[in-house]
């Protein structure tokens, strides 16, 4: 008995110095060994540039867009996926979530789209666009019909903008973005096929919002109460057969937390080389899954024809590329930023007769003080982040706009981590160390307290290599993921954090989509947050320079001038780093070999030509 | 007359139950710090007068108290309300409830069918190898947790391509014929329900040994070996009837599991059941889903009991009494 007691003592006391010793191990070695572990990145086949963009081609008085590819094969189907719940709405103008505006966007065409390589506008429904001035005159396609039969005119046109959009019915956000000058565009129908849009002063986004669906009088104001009963018209639980819809696709089932099934739309206006009509394609079907997990294993078995590929299994999908029926394309950056904010509040309100500050004061010299907030972006290493958080497949950023958008200013390089660097900008606004401690001139510790949602993985681990990084200049950092409700409050409304850690998805070919985060007033102005109402008075030189220049870029209409406005506004961020911009999530995707006419672009993705892919050939290559 | 009586009487004693899970849940989610609008707040392209529209649509200006009153009252008069997202509840839980409904039907019916047997015969063969071989494989069956066997059984599925990789139906299901669609059902079922057959039916042979070695020892069956009756009448007639009774009540809670017991196994097959619905309900929280859920919950459980104590009438006349 007493030598049984001994020998589990002896066990006992082995494995617990075995624990201690691995984990003290695991500690030291965790930077040595996540970067001996660095992984380059994978480098996918190269994107063809050169998409033959479709054009108008006028035949028996019908005008329909022509595809310049390769002609193909008719019949087949791709299937895709959707994590989540699936959509919540088929009506294009409700949708609020990603998938319920990828199907309603299938099913309903704009009047313009985007051209998928440079990025400008495409006549989409329209045929023709004539901009006088503030006059934006556009020309229909003539025999263009929905998917009943019914041609598709400038009432249609009318009333998806009159009606539904300026209405303010369903999502605003179209509506709130084309308020210019306090005032709506007025629009005005010449004849059947031409429309005219007033605008009151010259307004770059304006002709990129003319992308938004047209909707069909006819089906959308059947009922006599169609207004009231707007946000629930085309809910999911509609029989498909009653939709009437312009898309290349159009609904054919929806079976809920299964999938969305698209069927070839008859009627649609685009035809190919030999005139044939398009798309090529019977059906496109999106499974709805609930994890990316599920996901792999779906493409593993074969049930999906593409997906987008995470972290570390681009690795193990690339080493099988060759022997595979998939190929895999880098489609670089995608929208998303990931960033440090941080909080320059100087503002305080009355509490009890007190005045209260959001930050206290000590921290308002830190956080105002540029060298401070340029020593912290110096100190982060975005390299090691890269290859340890996003397994590489992500891209150091060091301004506002992410890589892949056509405003991207490519002068700013960015920089290496450079401690020394760091340091010194810290000297030179009489910051001091002591004992490897950082001390303001008025003998503070610097200590300061950085937050995300917990819960999100990645950015909970980049929290722990900023509170590392911050360490080597002395900045000591309490890291506390708090839970995303809560953080939101605080950014928000009770603006009392220091430091953190978000990401936001912008637009690639619009930065005016980002005026909620830049403009002073923006109610998603982060690092300099005010209550709604506030007055500005306050504003520092360059964030008024920042809302001049985006008044200014909005105001032109040439690509080079909105540049070079754009341009100013990121190098303003790189200098004066308000938010300090971490990397950018590059796309890799896999997608059967079987599955032609692709010409993936960073700017639409991967299979943005649906009208035109056709499938040839088995799995096999 | 008595029996409708006891009914009844039972259903009254529901109604202040159901009252009470339904203040305690709605508060206890109201209560947590969270913001139904926080992803919308987020959301750049969003505006202020969005926001102040879904803050009035949900009632979220009003005092807790006022919203617990309007839930109430809708609820009563049939109305789950809208989900955070804007569709009606009562209808996405319609979606899902056939769906579980058959999943769990189908376990239920197969571990009980497999499961009573099994348990009789390791009583009555008691200590031979054939129940020391079903205490083994019932005992494996115990000990592996469901989550980590549904993985095991899809990585299985993956490989060997024998079994589709979860979901209930394939893509091309609407365009099958009728015994198609049998087929691909059950091709589907096949791997979720031995996940949760293998977990029910090793608690519940075990269980039903148990009743019946307790019972084969008692004196009256030894009585009735020493009269002589033959043997499976003992066991049939005079010993199964009374080790069944704890069995019943056993059958009511799995009647009130039937519409949330799978949920985990239902999250991993991808199984387009009301468990799942909940699992995102509860992690998005979609406070009108959830609530309608927990309610669901709560009505099965009483009915379970309910079921459970009227089938106990009709088996066992001591309850009648």
């Amino acid at each position: 008995m007493n030598r049984a007691v001994k020998i589990i003592v002896i066990c006992l006391i082995g494995v617990l110095f075995l624990c201690l010793f691995l984990k003290k191990d695991a500690k030291e070695n965790r930077y040595i060994l996540d970067s001996a572990n660095i992984k380059p990145n994978p480098d996918a086949v190269e994107l063809n540039l050169d998409y033959p963009i479709p054009v108008t081609k006028t035949i028996n008085g019908v005008d329909y867009l022509q595809s310049q590819l390769p002609i193909g094969k008719f019949g087949g189907e791709i299937v895709s996926s959707t994590i989540g719940e699936g959509p919540k709405t088929f009506n294009p103008f409700t949708s609020t979530d990603a998938t319920s505006s990828t199907m309603a966007d299938m099913m309903y065409d704009g009047l313009f789209t985007t051209n998928p390589m440079t990025g400008k506008v495409l006549p989409k429904l329209a045929k023709s666009i004539d901009i006088r001035g503030n006059h934006y005159i556009i020309h229909l396609r003539k025999g263009v019909i929905w998917s009943d039969g019914k041609p598709i005119t400038a009432d249609d046109v009318i009333f998806t903008w009159k009606d539904i959009i300026f209405a303010g019915l369903g999502n605003t956000s179209t509506r709130d973005g084309m308020i210019i000058e306090g005032e709506l565009p007025k629009i005005r129908k010449i004849d059947d096929y031409t429309v005219e849009f007033i605008i009151k002063r010259q307004f770059a986004p304006f002709l990129r919002m003319l992308s938004a669906p047209i909707a069909p009088k006819h089906y959308f104001s059947k009922d006599k109460n169609w207004q009231n009963n707007f946000n629930r018209f085309l809910s999911t639980n509609i029989n498909p057969k009653d939709i009437v819809s312009s898309g290349a696709y159009r609904l054919k089932e929806y079976v809920p937390a299964q999938r969305v099934i698209f069927e070839k739309n008859p009627n649609y206006y685009m035809i190919n080389k030999n005139g044939e009509k398009l798309p090529y394609l019977d059906k496109i079907i999106y499974l709805i899954v609930g994890d990316i997990n599920n996901q792999i294993l779906k493409f593993e078995a074969g049930e999906l024809d593409e997906i987008s590929l995470k972290g570390g299994d681009v690795a193990r999908y690339k080493a099988k590329e060759s022997a595979s029926d998939y190929v895999i394309y880098n489609l670089g950056a995608d929208n998303g930023t990931m960033f440090i904010a941080v909080n320059m509040n100087t503002r305080y309100r009355k509490e009890n007769g007190k005045i209260k500050y959001f930050v206290p004061i000590k921290k308002q010299r830190w956080f105002n003080d540029t060298n401070f907030r340029k020593a912290i972006d110096y100190a982060i290493d975005r390299d090691s982040m890269v290859q340890n958080i996003a397994n590489g497949m992500a891209t150091p950023l060091f301004t506002a706009e992410s890589p892949n958008g056509i405003y991207y200013n490519s002068k700013i390089k960015g920089h290496k981590r450079d401690i020394n660097k760091a340091k010194n900008l810290l000297k030179n606004s009489g910051f001091s160390f002591k004992n490897g401690q950082l001390y303001d001139k008025y003998g503070n510790q610097v200590e300061i307290d950085l937050s995300t949602n917990a819960g999100n993985t990645e950015r909970e681990a980049l929290g722990v290599m900023v509170k590392q990084d911050l360490a080597d200049i002395g900045i000591k950092v309490n890291f506390k993921p708090i839970e995303f409700n809560s953080l939101v409050n605080k950014i928000t409304n009770s603006f009392d954090w220091d430091l953190i850690i978000l990401g936001l998805t912008g637009s690639p070919v619009e930065p005016h989509n980002g005026k909620n985060v830049w403009y002073s007033s923006g109610p998603l102005h982060l690092f300099n947050q005010r209550q709604p109402n506030q007055p500005l008075k306050d504003i520092r030189p360059w964030e008024k320079r920042i809302d001049e220049l985006f008044e200014k870029a909005a105001l032109k209409l040439s690509f080079s001038e909105r540049k070079k406005y754009y341009d100013e506004y990121q190098q303003i961020i790189y200098n004066e780093a308000p938010i300090i911009y971490l990397y950018s999530p590059i796309r890799i995707y896999a997608i059967r070999r079987k599955i032609k006419n692709l010409y993936p672009s960073t700017l639409s993705g991967l299979i943005y030509n649906l009208e035109e892919l056709y499938i040839d050939g088995g799995n096999r290559k | 007359m008595k029996l409708l009586k006891f009914i009844l009487k039972r259903i009254l004693q529901t109604i202040p139950l159901l009252i009470l899970v339904s203040i305690i849940s709605f508060f206890i989610i109201r209560l947590s710090p969270v913001d139904p609008l926080a992803e919308l707040r987020l959301n750049p392209s969003i505006s202020q007068e969005t926001l102040q529209k879904e803050k009035i649509r949900l009632g979220l200006d009003k005092p807790i108290i006022v919203q617990y009153g309007l839930w109430a009252k809708s609820f009563v008069k049939g109305d789950l309300g809208v989900t955070s997202s804007g569709e009606k509840v009562s209808q996405k839980l319609a979606e899902r409830i056939p769906n579980t409904l058959l999943l769990t039907f189908v376990v239920i019916f197969m571990t009980w069918s497999v499961g009573i047997p099994l348990g009789i015969l390791g009583a009555v063969y008691n200590k031979s190898s054939y129940d020391r071989l079903l205490t083994i494989l019932s005992s494996i069956g115990m000990a592996i947790p469901s989550f980590f066997f549904a993985i095991l059984l899809l990585i299985f599925a993956v490989k060997t391509g024998l079994f589709p990789v979860g979901g209930l139906t394939s893509y091309n299901f609407s365009d099958l014929s009728f015994i198609g669609k049998v087929l691909d059902i059950s091709k589907h079922l096949v791997l979720p329900v031995t996940v949760l057959f293998t977990l029910s039916l090793a608690g519940l042979q075990r269980q039903m040994r148990a009743n019946m070695l307790d019972v084969l020892d008692s004196d009256y069956i030894k009585f009735a070996r020493a009269k002589g009756l033959c043997e499976g009448k003992i066991i049939f007639k005079h010993a199964l009837r009374n080790a069944i009774n704890p069995m019943i009540t056993l059958l009511g809670f799995e009647f009130a599991g039937l519409l949330s017991g799978a949920a985990l196994t239902e999250y991993v097959f991808q199984y387009p059941g009301l468990g799942r619905l909940i699992l995102e309900a509860v992690m998005k929280s979609d406070i009108n889903l959830v609530m309608a859920s927990l309610m669901i919950g709560s009505i099965m459980l009483v009915l379970g009991n309910l079921l459970a104590d009227i089938l106990l009438i009709i088996t066992d006349p001591r309850v009648r009494g």
